[in-house]
């Protein structure tokens, strides 16, 4: 078929040279699926790239101000938030898109884990995405401690502390991220050139390669029995649409920066400048890492000192790297949706992953503690939290309910029981979630066994 | 002269490729391991003899009832007891590494981090951390506070 030509001269410049006919052509065909569910999780990949675009661009104009030095990093910030022009603006962007963006890579990654996105053959674009999320945490990480201010230092002295957890290269790894034993100014230099040079090497890098598949293999389309027909075109509906929403994103990211320039004040979602690292004072009252790593934090506190062979630190980072581990199998994990058959069990894992990280977050924040640093009541917040998580548990359960008829809860409940029993029964944390565990596992196996007879009940009368 | 065989060719040929790869390994691997070793920092310096506190770290102390110092690589909290004792502990959790205080009201030293707490001796009292805090030799000769070594 005959396409029809496109009179522009760049393009019929550029067609001469390039052969353009080709590109056109994809574009021309390309598709976004459409599913029973809404079209808004098809635009967070976007908006991430948005953000991360942001970051980039702010980032440059900061690094022209910023000075890194223990004499000078602390001094630097000061200087562009209080005597450049729109340097608490720039800087303000920069923190407000940074959150922005993990928020956004956060319910990016959910929505394809509920979509079921990930199965074959897309495993490769999961794992890529996988990687793009835990570089994005590097990001925010490497980036806390560059205005080497209190709540910098301690921050990287918790976070960098963890990684001797590691078996065998533990005080290696401990020691390279440090440039020393401790964290020093050695440190904000390894940090520096991990956040300006290496990572955002290795994020383009890892974003081409997850683009390129997703243009190669298009977007995942929805289960079988969910799919409605021809999809939308790209180019122009979606694009245009996409183009839109960056819009609205670029003046809701201006309203926040300008509105609240050190962020909304709440613990790990603030960038008050407050006071200069000083390795000889004391951690503060009330201090947390940034919002996405408070479960984490609440984790290692929640575990005993000692748990068998290992210290509590190396049990609770176990945990969290067996649970990551299995966030980042799932495409292989899940054999169900790999037959394009629904995997409602996976879905409820989803669930049950977010209800796990709300309650510890909550708590992390010492929500109904009343009281700061030593004197909060921690029965009080396990209980106040517990409620909070358990009220949400129970929307998302009506909601799944209702709406999407599922008939599957058994991660979810098991997590709301080892809430239930933490917050509100007083039970420690870590029994209540081996109790919780056992429970699902003897509810799972009911499951099996009664789903088994059934089959063969049908099987012998016909 | 007999000609090879093809079967002899085709080893020939995967010796040939089993001798690239080795080359190739060989080649990365002496150019990555420098670059290990580069990454690892030196070791520092540890203190050489006793640390003697400055007179302002001295104020400190008698102004806040603790103070931290640096001996080496190693920050050290020096803090009076309630019975006027003078003691020294590592000033680094014994959990996540970091820097503990002296509560006078409480009698106890406390990490803000994740709420561990320990006695006046060192010792775990509550909390997440899993050793106790290294405990040093502290003396007062005259108004010099002076600190010496580990204590056994």
């Amino acid at each position: 078929m005959n396409q029809p030509a496109i009179s522009n001269p760049v393009y019929r410049w550029l067609d001469r040279r390039y052969s353009l006919g080709n590109l056109v052509e994809f574009l021309k065909h390309k598709e976004v699926p459409l599913g029973d569910h809404p079209m808004v999780w098809y635009y967070l990949g976007g908006t991430t790239l948005f953000f991360f675009l942001v970051q980039i661009a702010t980032g440059l104009l900061l690094l022209l101000y910023y000075k890194p030095g223990e004499a000078s990093s602390y001094e630097s910030i000061r200087f562009i938030t209080t005597k450049v022009p729109f340097g608490w603006l720039i800087r303000s962007v920069h923190c407000w898109s940074a959150h922005l963006m993990i928020v956004s890579l956060t319910v990016h990654m959910f929505s394809t884990m509920m979509l079921k996105a990930y199965r074959p053959p897309r495993e490769i674009t999961w794992i890529t995405g996988f990687l793009l999320f835990a570089i994005g945490l590097g990001f925010g990480f490497s980036g806390y401690l560059l205005p080497w201010n209190e709540l910098a230092y301690f921050a990287t002295s918790v976070g960098t502390d963890s990684v001797k957890a590691v078996p065998g290269i533990g005080e290696w790894l401990l020691q390279v991220m440090r440039g020393g034993h401790d964290v020093s100014i050695n440190t904000l230099y390894r940090f520096f050139a991990l956040h300006v040079v290496a990572l955002p090497l290795l994020i383009f890098a890892l974003i081409s390669i997850h683009l390129l598949l997703i243009q190669r293999q298009g977007m995942a389309p929805p289960l079988t029995h969910e799919s409605k027909g021809p999809g939308m075109k790209f180019f122009p509906n979606f694009l245009l649409r996409d183009l839109l929403l960056w819009l609205l994103c670029l003046i809701g990211l201006m309203i926040l920066a300008v509105m609240l320039p050190y962020g909304p004040g709440v613990p790990g979602v603030e960038w008050e400048l407050g006071l200069k690292a000083n390795p000889l004072q004391p951690a503060y009252p009330g201090i947390k890492p940034e919002w996405y790593f408070l479960w984490i934090y609440q984790l290692l506190k929640e575990f005993p000192p000692h748990l068998w062979v290992m210290e509590g630190p190396q049990a609770a980072l176990l945990m969290v790297s067996v649970l990551m581990g299995s966030w980042a199998l799932v495409p292989w994990l899940d054999r169900k949706a790999r037959a394009d058959k629904p995997s409602p069990g996976f879905s409820d894992y989803g669930v049950g992953a977010i209800l796990f990280v709300v309650f510890l977050t909550l708590k992390a924040w010492d929500i109904g503690g009343h009281g700061h640093g030593a004197e909060v009541d921690v029965r009080a917040v396990a209980r106040v939290c517990a409620w909070w998580t358990l009220g949400l548990a129970a929307l998302i359960t009506v909601f799944r309910f209702l709406v999407y008829r599922h008939r599957w809860f058994l991660f979810s409940g098991g997590i709301a029981l080892h809430v239930a029993l933490h917050g509100l029964l007083g039970m420690s944390y870590l029994r209540a979630l081996v109790a919780a565990a056992v429970v699902v596992v003897i509810a799972w196996a009911l499951t099996l066994v009664t789903g088994s007879s059934a089959r063969t009940m049908r099987r012998v009368s016909q | 002269m007999t000609q090879p065989s093809s079967e002899d060719l085709v080893s020939r040929r995967s010796f040939l490729d089993w001798l690239l790869g080795l080359g190739v390994v060989g080649t990365l691997a002496a150019a990555i391991l420098p670059i290990f070793r580069y990454l690892k920092p030196l070791p520092q310096q540890g203190a050489s003899g006793p640390v003697h506190l400055s007179a302002q770290d001295t104020a400190t102390l008698d102004h806040d009832q603790f103070v931290i110092v640096r001996s080496g690589a190693t920050r050290l909290l020096v803090f009076e007891d309630s019975s006027q004792k003078l003691r020294c502990l590592s000033a680094k959790c014994t959990h996540e590494g970091c820097t503990v205080q002296y509560v006078p009201g409480d009698g106890v030293i406390w990490c803000a981090c994740h709420n561990g707490r320990f006695d006046v001796d060192g010792r775990v009292i509550s909390g997440p951390p899993p050793r106790p805090l290294e405990a040093f030799r502290v003396d007062k000769e005259g108004k010099d506070i002076v600190i010496d070594g580990k204590l056994t």
